[in-house]
């Protein structure tokens, strides 16, 4: 799995490729939490990479939605496959998180949606 | 079909490997075959995480047994017994990090049991049925390999 950080004017994009699971999650946590901590306008997460994600990287994501919380930094995932859209909607963490279907989206809507903070 | 890893998490591909292809060999579909390689997934992580403490040298074995209405995955581990009383899924309105793998395990297979007469760690079964179809497999079929 591979974490790849943009930062575009105002939004810092990961974009991550391959599994997030029990071993990979802390690569992704790493990243994020960091991301978060730097203090970027927002942060989202690219998921359209990412065919398979466990609890751990569940997890990982819930972390990373608590700290943009405390920081006030707006916060979302976009691209989630079918795959991982349905574990979140299984655990009803689909309303938790701000969801978009894909980074045009993401990046024009994220600092409007109260939902990422 | 049995095969035999060390704990490390970087190998739990390829029990989720082991398990897509095995499901959908038994006539699963391929979301389903998803779901129960996610299932046991998350029990070897427990095992790893819980039962072992993060040990990444521990023998973990996985049986797959398929049978005309069902697989059965047969997960054994050599660490010390599982208190079943203390393994809970925590509540979905209580949104913290963790907590989930358990949830999910019984969210995608049909029965979970251990093995209490099982002498030398633990022997977990998760058994999925098949619904309503019929599987290529022949009944009670199971090899040994690795």
């Amino acid at each position: 799995m591979k974490v790849q950080v943009r930062n575009l004017d105002k939004v810092s994009i990961l974009d991550c490729s391959g599994d997030v699971d029990l071993y990979t999650s802390p690569r992704l946590r790493e990243s994020l939490l960091a991301e978060i901590r730097a203090g970027g306008p927002s942060v989202l997460v690219n998921m359209s990479g990412v065919p398979y994600i466990d609890s751990s990287g569940i997890a990982t994501l819930v972390e990373g939605l608590q700290l943009s919380r405390q920081t006030h930094t707006p916060f979302g995932l976009f691209g989630l496959r079918p795959n991982a859209r349905s574990v979140l909607e299984l655990a009803r963490l689909h309303k938790v998180f701000a969801i978009f279907e894909n980074e045009t989206e993401a990046v024009e809507k994220i600092e409007s949606t109260s939902s990422g903070i | 079909m049995r095969i035999a890893i060390a704990s490390e998490p970087r190998l739990l591909s390829i029990l989720r490997g082991v398990v897509r292809f095995r499901a959908r060999e038994a006539g699963f579909s391929d979301s389903e075959a998803e779901c129960l390689a996610m299932a046991i997934d998350e029990a070897a992580a427990n095992i790893i995480r819980h039962t072992y403490g993060g040990r990444t040298d521990a023998p973990l074995a996985l049986e797959v047994r398929c049978f005309r209405d069902r697989l059965e995955f047969i997960l054994e581990d050599r660490g010390p017994k599982v208190c079943e009383d203390l393994i809970r899924p925590r509540p979905l309105e209580d949104i913290r990090p963790g907590g989930l793998g358990t949830f999910f395990i019984g969210s995608y297979v049909d029965e979970r049991t251990y093995d209490r007469d099982f002498k030398d760690g633990n022997r977990l079964k998760l058994v999925k049925y098949l619904s309503g179809k019929g599987s290529p497999c022949n009944e009670g079929s199971s090899s040994q390999s690795g």
